[in-house]
């Protein structure tokens, strides 16, 4: 069984907040916001976008010890996923992810649209030039706030 | 660029939720997303801690914790680098935090089951803006603050409320002319005054503005939503960002419902007054040691109130507090001349009343009017003028009537009143309490009057 399902994989590349977490080698944490998720693989390895101009920390981090945790939560009603990995690659993004960080955005804008944010401000956020960081994924827990949150996914009745 | 904590202000508000990255002691990383920030002074936030989860024991095992917040109005990120200090579980960090989550928790029927169990404090090691998360801004992208804030028109403003209070005649008038200021002068479009009904355990609104007039009348159980929290804990709430606070709640509700504990849950409480309201503010009256009601102001913007309102809107509530309770006081006057009544037109319509004797509820032809002892209080009224032809009455002889079951203190005559006049216009307009001086008052008829008692159920 992948480790990303495809209904998973639908809410994780939905046009949601990505959030990425990293830590470096005195496990100093750092947070930056991704520009969208590719699910690899079938649901074993999954892809997300950094803008290079924000991502310098993040990919220091990442060339240190690869450890990176992924929060997914949708604005309207909070429900949050979390995806622990570990580092595959780290390459810039090229033009194919370009256009699929594109698209990101645009979805980025309409789910924040419902919640009171402008699109136009949603079409500030730099996104290019940007780094992909491909990962193996470890772990899945549910993050929606309320009892149960963090729970690995499996744990959790009818997920 | 480093920024100081205390230029971030409106980062703090709630409105675009935070992002929280920690690191546990075997290296793992998590992130989380928070809905609220606190700020506590110009070197230290506070985190709201509701339930024991990996952030939780991430922290215990490693100090250090990396927050984003943004600006809403300019959408700039700022990363802080905390270091965790102390979780606190009592004192007015955590009064102020925990009042917050409560309210929210009351709206969304999750009272005693969604709560704060710490405010947990970080030292803020470094704060810096986020270069190149946002393109350059057209300036026309940057939404314009609604209003030029600014003490010398905030203080004029409120010179005039406190004139206008001052100056008030009566309750009814005090209360008008107060939240015609407020609006007027500073800008709140959207407030209302509820008074504390000692006798029922609610707040019952008796003036408003800016929702039209089927807000008279309107009930808040002590200690329900953000106007009963208010007053239960006679402390100022404030809540901005609505929309997020509430999604937030709903979201906890829901896996609540997911789990099996819906047997925990409460109805949801409607927002007393607008219902896409984004920020709201609930300013407990408190005259000595006494809680004669709640001051509410809301606005769509969710930004709307600052520090600096705060202030001046409790010096307000102050002066509000004051001056009800005064007016409660005031017996008849003295008689100047005795006018006598012009005699009633010819009455046309006839308007069917019923009292409902084991609720103490009023209907008018079929619909509800009034309860409680207003709906005594127009019974007794109807009455006389039924059996006797008693065309006015005084404050006085209302207190002396043990069946209209006033507290003997504090009565709260005058509030009652008011509410039974504006319900009275707005649903019987042809009944009136007429004003004749103060302590008396007419009541005029421009209807025949049948009257029933019943008992419901």
């Amino acid at each position: 069984m992948p480790a990303i399902s495809e209904e998973l994989a639908r809410f994780l590349q939905s046009g949601i907040s990505v959030l990425t977490g990293t830590r470096d080698a005195h496990n100093v944490p750092d947070a930056t916001r991704g520009i969208g998720v590719r699910v690899e693989v079938g649901g074993d390895e999954a892809t997300v976008f950094l803008p290079q101009a924000t991502s310098e920390t993040a990919q220091a981090n990442l060339r240190d010890n690869g450890q990176i945790a992924v929060c997914f939560s949708r604005a309207m009603d909070h429900r949050s996923m979390q995806v622990k990995g570990e580092l595959v690659e780290l390459r810039p993004a090229d033009e194919r992810d370009r256009t699929f960080m594109e698209r990101y955005r645009e979805e980025l804008a309409e789910e924040w649209g419902f919640v009171g944010l402008p699109p136009t401000v949603t079409y500030r956020m730099n996104t290019w030039p940007a780094v992909a960081v491909r990962f193996r994924v470890t772990a899945v827990f549910v993050q929606t706030p309320g009892p149960g949150a963090g729970a690995p996914l499996a744990a959790q009745a009818g997920s | 660029m480093k920024v100081r904590l205390s230029e971030l202000h409106a980062c703090f508000q709630g409105v675009i939720p935070s992002m929280l990255a920690t690191c546990s002691a075997s290296g793992e990383p998590n992130v989380t997303s928070l809905s609220h920030v606190y700020l506590v002074d110009d070197g230290h936030v506070a985190l709201s801690c509701q339930f024991f989860n990996k952030t939780r024991r991430n922290i215990a095992e490693n100090p250090y914790a990396t927050v984003i917040v943004y600006d809403p109005l300019k959408f700039e990120g700022y990363k802080l680098g905390l270091r965790f200090v102390r979780s606190e579980t009592s004192g007015p960090l955590f009064d102020t935090m925990s009042l917050r989550i409560d309210a929210i928790a009351s709206h969304t029927g999750m009272a005693g089951v969604f709560k704060l169990i710490s405010s947990d404090v970080f030292e803020v090691q470094t704060c810096r803006r986020i270069e190149g998360f946002l393109l350059p801004a057209e300036i026309a992208d940057v939404p314009p603050k609604a209003s030029v804030p600014g003490p010398l028109t905030e203080l004029r403003g409120l010179q005039v409320v406190s004139q206008r209070i001052a100056q008030a005649k009566d309750l009814d008038g005090l209360l008008a002319s107060t939240l015609e200021a407020l609006d007027e002068l500073l800008g709140f479009q959207h407030s209302m005054v509820l008074v504390n009904d000692d006798c029922t355990e609610r707040l019952v609104a008796i003036a408003s503005r800016g929702y039209g007039p089927g807000s008279i009348g309107a009930e808040v159980a002590m200690g329900h939503g953000l106007i009963g929290k208010a007053a239960e804990r006679r402390r100022l709430i404030k809540l901005t960002g609505l929309g997020t606070e509430l999604r937030y709640g709903r979201a906890i509700r829901e896996r609540h419902v997911e789990c099996g504990e819906s047997e925990r849950l409460a109805p949801e409480v409607p927002l007393a007054g607008l219902a896409d309201a984004q920020a709201q503010l609930a300013l407990p009256l408190v005259c000595g040691e006494r809680l004669v009601g709640v001051l509410a102001v809301e606005s769509r913007d969710p930004l709307c109130f600052d520090d600096w309102d705060e202030a001046f809107l409790q010096i307000v509530a102050s002066q509000i507090a004051v001056a009800l309770d005064r007016m409660q006081e005031d017996d008849e006057e003295e008689p100047e001349n005795e006018a006598e009544l012009a005699p009633a037109a010819a009455p046309q319509r006839v308007r069917n009343f019923v009292f409902y004797r084991n609720d103490d509820c009023v209907f008018v032809d079929g619909e509800y009017l009034v309860r409680n002892i207003p709906g005594k209080i127009l019974w007794k009224l109807l009455s006389r003028r039924a059996i006797a032809g008693q065309r006015e009455f005084t404050n006085r002889e209302l207190r002396l009537d043990p069946a209209l079951g006033l507290p003997p203190l504090k009565d709260n005559l005058e509030s009652r009143l008011i509410l039974l006049r504006k319900r009275l216009a707005e649903k019987c307009p042809e009944v009136r309490l007429v004003p004749v001086r103060r302590g008396r008052f007419a009541l005029e008829l421009d209807c025949a009057v049948e009257l029933s008692e019943k008992d419901c159920g």
